[in-house]
């Protein structure tokens, strides 16, 4: 079984709401998120956050770091502390060109350690107007809790397409 | 099994879902199952297809992608046989009877001791660029690729790569086919050149992504 994925919970959006929230995390293995075909509107970025008993955790404590790359234009670095969320995790188009989605892995550490910091590490890829869009990099939430669970929201609306897993690397 | 008897119940069927399978079944109730991502099983890396270099291998073509949102491409002991080259994909729209070879957008971080820079494309004949090697280096990597059967969606792709040089060699990116069609068959390959015998690639569908 070493080297598998074990799907915890999954969420097919095909009406519009407001965040995907995927719980099931109990043990302290690494898990990983999978998102993929994700639609969201004009000027939305993709975030998460953690969820502590099913509900997420909006307390400033998110620092994150990202690359930014982009097909079109020079690179950028982002980053922030003290936040409400992990950030543009994804960082989606604000155009809505029909095949344009947003799409990215993300692997979840110590969260269901209650003695440790949640850490993330992701990449996604999605388009821009003139060229692809990625975002690399890593985030961690400074409360030591235990964390069950994800939430992904679109900052800017609803999301209305995508599909959201949650594994458990084993 | 008949249907008024279907999972062995009478009348009401129980809903069948991930984790929560009951009642009996038959093996055609459980293929059924499986392929509407309903059969409780773990180990949801599936391994579709693995295929190693000979001498001069330029490309390897994977023709079936079974039917997954997520695919996930794993390259491992890749050596150039004489020039500098670099890890891509293509895609194919007609089952790998051909490639397409143009319209590739690609933006990624090439990380290196001296002269780490980006490197970026919006019309490109590949997808990448995922591991520099040469006859005398060797890399590895990976890619994560979205979307290929959807019709009415972008083929993305994010990856990461390793290499082996005169001191240690990284990158990562992302990419995207901007064309919303399906892409039913994928093909590893290089910008140039060929590999020696002993490269790995993989390639894996993620269920229910």
């Amino acid at each position: 079984m070493a080297g598998q994925l074990i799907q915890v919970a999954t969420n097919t959006v095909t009406s519009a709401v407001a965040s995907v929230t995927l719980t099931g995390i109990d043990s302290d293995d690494v898990y990983m998120l999978s998102a993929s075909g994700i639609v969201v509107p004009a000027s939305s970025d993709g975030q998460l956050r953690v969820t502590v008993g099913g509900t997420a955790d909006t307390t400033a404590n998110y620092d994150v770091a990202y690359k930014g790359l982009r097909a079109d234009t020079t690179f950028s670095n982002i980053s922030s502390t003290n936040g409400t969320s992990f950030g543009q995790v994804f960082q989606w188009s604000t155009y809505t060109t029909s095949g344009i989605t947003g799409n990215g892995i993300v692997y979840l550490y110590n969260f269901n350690n209650a003695s440790e910091y949640s850490f993330i590490t992701n990449e996604s890829s999605t388009q821009w107007q003139n060229g692809v869009l990625g975002m690399q990099g890593g985030g961690v939430h400074t409360v030591a809790q235990a964390c069950n669970g994800i939430q992904w929201f679109g900052s800017g609306g609803n999301i209305t397409a995508g599909t959201f897993t949650l594994y458990k690397v084993v | 099994m008949a249907d008024d008897l279907k999972y062995g119940y009478k009348g009401a069927e129980p809903t069948q879902s991930f984790g929560n399978n009951t009642g009996v079944f038959d093996p055609n109730d459980i293929n059924n199952l499986i392929a509407d991502n309903k059969w409780t099983t773990f180990g949801q890396l599936e391994l579709i297809e693995t295929q190693t270099s000979t001498n001069g291998t330029s490309a390897f073509n994977f023709l079936n992608l079974g039917s997954y949102n997520v695919h996930f491409v794993t390259f491992t002991n890749c050596k150039a046989t004489s020039a500098e080259t670099n890890m891509a994909l293509r895609f194919s729209n007609n089952g790998g009877t051909s490639w397409i070879a143009t319209g590739y957008q690609f933006a990624y971080w090439f990380g290196r001791n001296v002269n780490p820079l980006e490197q970026k494309s919006t019309n490109s004949a590949f997808l990448g660029y995922a591991g520099q090697i040469t006859s005398s280096t060797v890399c590895g990597g990976y890619f994560y690729v979205y979307n290929l059967l959807d019709s009415s969606k972008y083929s993305f792709a994010s990856y990461q790569s390793e290499a082996t040089s005169n001191t240690t060699q990284y990158s990562f990116g992302s990419g995207v086919l901007p064309t919303a069609e399906t892409h039913n068959a994928l093909q590893v390959t290089m910008n140039t050149d060929s590999l020696v015998a002993g490269a790995v690639v993989s390639l894996y569908g993620i269920r229910y992504s």
